[in-house]
């Protein structure tokens, strides 16, 4: 058991515990019950958040760590020896970190901690905050193991927690939001798993590793060291579209985005902060881990499909915020545009824009929780989301309205704030493989500061008349209230981290750009002399 | 017939037949055991009386309707024990074969003419039966609760009062009938796993099968119960006398045209069938047809399309504890005389395919599709079950149909035999939970519609989160052990179809127009199984999401709600982690055995 091991099994274990405990408790201490778990929830989840800091001090943030080639087995931090779980078809225990794992992984722990905060007065609390354990569990585990079988069970195991926070806890129209949530991830993650097995199939065997019945492995580290994986050019491009598919779903990436904004609007607020923080990431993790990782060649001749995939949803993305009137769905549809630039940096194969697509999941990662929290307070407290509807919201809720423009100021990608940063590294790796092409995405963000403005004036300032604003209809009379201090708290802690990584981004920065130049160097340079160009 | 050596004086008789023996002695403990009594035999003439035990007025002790259940309970779990010690033992101590002349072998090197063989495959499946029987005998303890102080009602009393006193004492009476008949089922089902000779086969499970009609006719106080067994006893004896006819023609084709005395029902031995099958030059019609109707008897036992229309009606008007045994023991027991019969009798030499080859292939996916859909469109979780059995009996076929393809070398059919034992193995973990939790719901209303399951979650969460495991483990959801077992299935079909398992043609429309037509099997499965996930869901949605009628906790049964946890976690450990290879190891032992044949 090494410190990775506990850092992804306890939330898993201890969430499942609590969530089970409070349904034995008899029903005359169920109060006092309540507020133990949730202290119990929060206490595990802040642990685990101090424990995966550690991590991360004690290895001076992965900025030099390097073992073994790129990606092989020994390669990674705190890596776990192989421990069987299914040996009959080779199913193996590993986890560790690299790079490319570790800013989800402590993004995670932060953010669940936060998202407990933000909702520290959530119905049905005991359940509620077991869940988000849960979710950590499941998410944690999404990005330490190494074993594809395991990899896709985590996956899949993060939707269970997200559906019922959906479904249970969400808003008018959660049980339609729920089940095409549902429906629309399973269903891609199913294309991504025949892509698994097709990889499984071609995997040779390793003695002790492979399953003692069917000779095949899961293991990502021991693919990567195989050399050609799947000999049929063709049939590599299938298992490259299919998990393209699975992983864009996730992103999402336009065409096949539609179930998010839909989640967003009914998800409560926990649940669409983490939604956005780290499920989507997921996304883009595991096309760098697997995709990117197993079949490079693809990935280089798939190049024009990801730039336009990428464009399509960063300018897609932001046309439609531009048209929203829900200011969830407005945030949500910008996820959908900034995952967009993802897939641009991916596309740039420069180890600088790999390192901003990475730093811009760790970017968006921090700032859209803060949007939707910011979102869900808004709810809360006005109960409405229509733009427009309430104005002069800095008369009536200073803090919120602070913590929206700083949120929103972000998001856009105001210097000096963590979307800055990614951007700006995205776009010059853009230009220097593009050219000129990079005046599209670029003018795009235009649009992306467009629609935030936009929203913002008609939100905080606008209110005629300075001592009164327009309060909503859905007030009721009800007095308007400012955020509360775990509301307060939460976004504070993200809008000082979304300051800090913008003037400090070299903490995270540093390790990525590492990971992408080993990426590059040792991987893609590989595949290109491969295809036959020079790079 | 000279008997070689006294047979029933052999030490190793009933070191090998352990299981067997175990039962015989329950039955005859559940025969004499509830009937002691204070009769006493005066010799004549005296005045001295002997006290004889049986009749006169029985002991309170020993005539309490409980302890039927409870020898068979023992019994059965005895006799599973006995039969899993021969992997503990290891093959070769416990590898026992019993000639029709009386000879008994250790090892099996010398006698080729068996009829009996005890080995890792017949003990695997004895286990498999007792485990399932066990699981239903278990159930029905509380199914049919058994109240030593019943009394008459009182004439004043109200109806609903009167029908539940006279309902304790008819359950007081038939305890010992209903678990009798039990350990019946289980010596048939035992004498089928064992035997290496068509007509023992045949006389096994006709004990079986005429137990179970019986059994499936037991709660003769439900209207549903008498036409179920009707419909099940009238297509199993049709089935099984087709069996039966096709055994004769087998017999009649083993003998030479005017010499009969060479003629045999023996699958092994220099003149057994498999012999006479092996020397065959072109396909006799009268070997074809007997093996054909051969396979009607099998093919009614594992539900297979089109011999599976009695199964939803005998498995949603019976109760649920026998609906488990049809679904798990009787299913088990009918691919174990399928594997004998077609990998011992009929098996393809390397390279060239069986004739029965498309025939299954084409069954198997007609059943696997057909089960799937009928269950799609079903209300009752019975029928649902039922179908769903349906399905995975298509699954296994296609298992099979992988065999029958000539293309597996050695490994790979190990791998695929292996694979449907696991299955049937981990099929008694979580069909026979399902079936326990309808038992459960079925006690104080029915379990006949998904009314019955609506709320569930809220009524009973632990009950409901293990009747969704199980339902996700049906599914085949990984890491539960039904993913494992169809994931076996799958790669032996994909292993098998692509010679060696790795694939090297260049593109992949070129590849899979070269591939053996079984690897759409495969493919079917897995379509097949995507598109169960909807109705095993469908489960899970109204435990959870619809509101329930009842507002009453489910019963307390102790007995369902210990087995059911006990299936819980064996359906969770057998599909991961170190259990998980155990019993494959199990399973792999049993497919050299039967290979090795």
């Amino acid at each position: 058991m090494n410190e990775l091991e506990i850092l992804t099994l306890t939330p898993l274990f201890a969430g499942l515990f609590l969530l089970l405990i409070y349904e034995v408790v008899p029903s005359s201490t169920k109060k006092q019950a309540v507020d133990l778990i949730k202290y119990a929830n929060m206490g595990i989840a802040v642990l685990l958040f101090g424990l995966a800091t550690q991590i991360g001090l004690e290895n001076d943030w992965l900025s030099t760590w390097s073992a073994g080639s790129f990606g092989a087995q020994g390669s990674y931090l705190l890596e776990s020896e192989y421990t069987s779980l299914i040996p009959s078809i080779g199913v193996n225990w590993h986890v560790g970190i690299d790079a490319l794992s570790y800013p989800m992984i402590w993004l995670t722990t932060l953010l669940i901690p936060i998202s407990m905060l933000v909702q520290w007065d959530a119905p049905k609390g005991a359940q509620f905050h077991s869940l988000i354990l849960l979710m950590e569990g499941a998410l944690l585990g999404v990005f330490a193991v190494l074993d594809l079988f395991l990899f896709y069970v985590y996956w899949e195991l993060t939707l269970v927690p997200m559906f019922f926070l959906i479904l249970v806890w969400g808003g008018e129209d959660r049980r339609y939001a729920a089940m095409k949530f549902f429906i629309y991830t399973f269903a891609a993650s199913i294309l991504m798993l025949i892509g698994i097995l097709i990889v499984y199939f071609h995997s040779s065997p390793v003695s002790g590793i492979s399953g003692t019945l069917t000779h095949h492995h899961f293991d990502i580290p021991l693919l990567m060291q195989q050399s050609s994986l799947i000999s049929s050019a063709g049939l590599r491009t299938v298992v490259f579209l299919l998990m393209l598919v699975g992983f864009a779903t996730k992103m999402p990436s336009v065409p096949v985005h539609t179930w998010l904004p839909d989640a967003h609007v009914q998800a409560p607020t926990a649940g669409s902060m983490l939604l956005a923080g780290v499920m989507l990431k997921m996304g883009a993790y595991g096309f760098l881990r697997i995709a990117v990782s197993l079949f490079p060649q693809e990935t280089i001749t798939m190049i024009p499909l990801l730039v336009f995939l990428g464009m399509a949803s960063l300018f897609y993305g932001a046309w439609v915020c531009l048209g929203q009137t829900n200011l969830k769905r407005m945030v949500a549809y910008s996820s959908v545009s900034h995952m967009g630039l993802i897939f641009l940096g991916i596309a740039t194969m420069q180890p600088l824009g790999i390192a901003g697509a990475l730093f811009m999941m760790f970017a968006h990662g921090i700032i859209s929780p803060l949007l939707f929290a910011v979102c869900g307070s808004f709810k809360h407290h006005y109960h409405t989301l229509e733009i427009g509807s309430m104005r002069g919201l800095a008369h009536h809720s200073p803090f919120m309205a602070g913590h929206m423009m700083l949120g929103w100021m972000a998001s856009l990608g105001l210097p000096l704030m963590a979307g800055f940063v990614a951007e700006v590294a995205i776009m010059i790796a853009f230009w220097m493989t593009f050219g000129w092409w990079v005046l599209i995405p670029a003018l795009t963000l235009i649009l992306t500061a467009g629609y935030y403005l936009w929203s913002m004036q008609r939100t905080i300032f606008e209110s005629g008349d300075p001592h009164h604003g327009i309060l909503p209809d859905t007030m009721h009379g009800e007095k308007p209230r400012d955020v509360t201090w775990h509301e307060n708290a939460g976004m504070f802690i993200l809008g000082c981290l979304a300051i800090l990584f913008g003037i400090l981004p070299a903490l995270f920065f540093e390790m990525m750009s590492n990971w992408s130049t080993g990426l590059v160097s040792e991987i893609m340079i590989d595949a290109l002399t491969a295809l036959g160009v020079t790079p | 017939m000279n008997i070689e050596s006294p047979l029933l004086a052999h030490p190793l008789l009933v070191e090998s037949l352990r299981p067997e023996v175990t039962i015989i002695v329950g039955i005859l403990l559940l025969i004499i055991v509830p009937n002691l009594g204070n009769a006493t035999f005066r010799i004549p003439m005296t005045q001295f009386r002997i006290p004889v035990f049986l009749g006169g007025e029985r002991f309170r002790a020993t005539s309490d309707p409980l302890i039927p259940g409870v020898i068979s309970m023992f019994t059965l779990l005895l006799a599973m024990a006995s039969s899993l010690m021969t992997f503990v033992e290891g093959a070769a101590l416990s590898t026992v074969c019993i000639s029709a002349n009386g000879a008994i072998q250790q090892g099996c090197a010398g006698s080729s003419d068996y009829i009996l063989r005890s080995d890792a495959f017949s003990r695997i499946f004895t286990s498999i039966f007792n485990f399932a029987l066990l699981v239903g005998t278990a159930a029905m303890i509380n199914r049919m609760p058994a109240k030593a102080d019943a009394k008459a009602p009182h004439p004043d009393s109200s109806d609903s009062f009167k029908a539940r006193a006279i309902r304790v004492l008819l359950n007081n009476r038939r305890q010992g009938d209903f678990h009798l008949l039990v350990l019946f089922v289980a010596l048939g089902m035992s004498i089928v796993a064992l035997s290496t000779n068509l007509f023992l086969l045949f006389v096994g499970l006709e004990l079986a099968s005429l137990a179970i009609y019986v059994l499936v006719a037991f709660m003769k106080e439900e209207n549903t119960s008498g036409e179920a067994a009707t419909k099940y006893f009238l297509t199993g004896s049709v089935a099984s006398a087709i069996t039966l006819y096709g055994m004769s023609l087998l017999y009649i084709w083993s003998g030479s045209a005017t010499d009969y005395a060479s003629a045999t029902l023996n699958l092994t031995g220099p003149q057994g069938l498999a012999a006479t099958w092996a020397g065959m030059e072109t396909l006799d019609p009268l070997a074809a047809i007997g093996f054909g109707m051969l396979l009607v008897g099998f093919g009614f036992k594992v539900s297979a399309v089109p011999f599976h229309f009695a199964a939803p009606d005998a498995y949603s008007g019976t109760s649920s504890p026998m609906a488990s045994i049809l679904a798990t023991a009787s299913k088990a027991m009918g691919f174990a005389a399928l594997l004998r019969v077609l990998v011992v009798m009929t098996g393809p030499e390397f390279g060239s395919a069986a004739f029965w080859l498309p025939l299954l292939g084409i069954l198997s996916v007609i059943t696997m599709t057909w089960g799937n859909l009928a269950a799609l469109s079903t209300q009752n979780p019975k029928r649902m079950l039922a179908y769903s059995s349906v399905a995975h009996a298509g699954y296994l076929l296609a298992a099979l149909a992988a065999l029958g393809s000539g293309l597996a070398s050695e490994s790979v059919n190990e791998l695929l035999i292996t694979a449907v034992v696991f299955h049937l193995l981990v099929l008694a973990f979580f069909k026979s939970g399902a079936f326990l939790v309808l038992t459960m719901t079925e006690i104080r209303d029915d379990s006949s519609s998904m009314e019955s399951l609506y709320g569930l979650g809220r009524r009973d969460p632990i009950i409901a989160v293990a009747m969704f495991v199980f339902m996700l483990a049906l599914a085949g959801v990984p890491p539960l052990s039904g993913f494992l077992s169809k994931f076996l299935v799958i790669d032996g079909i994909i292993s098998a179809s692509t010679g060696s398992g790795s694939i090297s043609a260049t593109g992949a429309i070129a590849w899979l127009s070269s591939v053996h037509w079984i690897f759409w099997l495969a493919i079917s499965m897995a379509l097949n199984s995507a598109l169960s996930l909807f109705y095993y869901l469908r489960i899970g949605q109204v435990m959870f999401f619809e509101k329930s009628k009842s507002i009453l906790p489910l019963p307390d049964a102790p007995m369902i709600r210990i087995t059911v946890i006990l299936c819980l976690i064996l359906t969770v450990i057998a599909g991961i982690g170190p259990f998980s290879q155990t019993l494959v190891d199990m399973a792999t032992m049993a497919a050299q055995h039967l290979l090795k044949v």
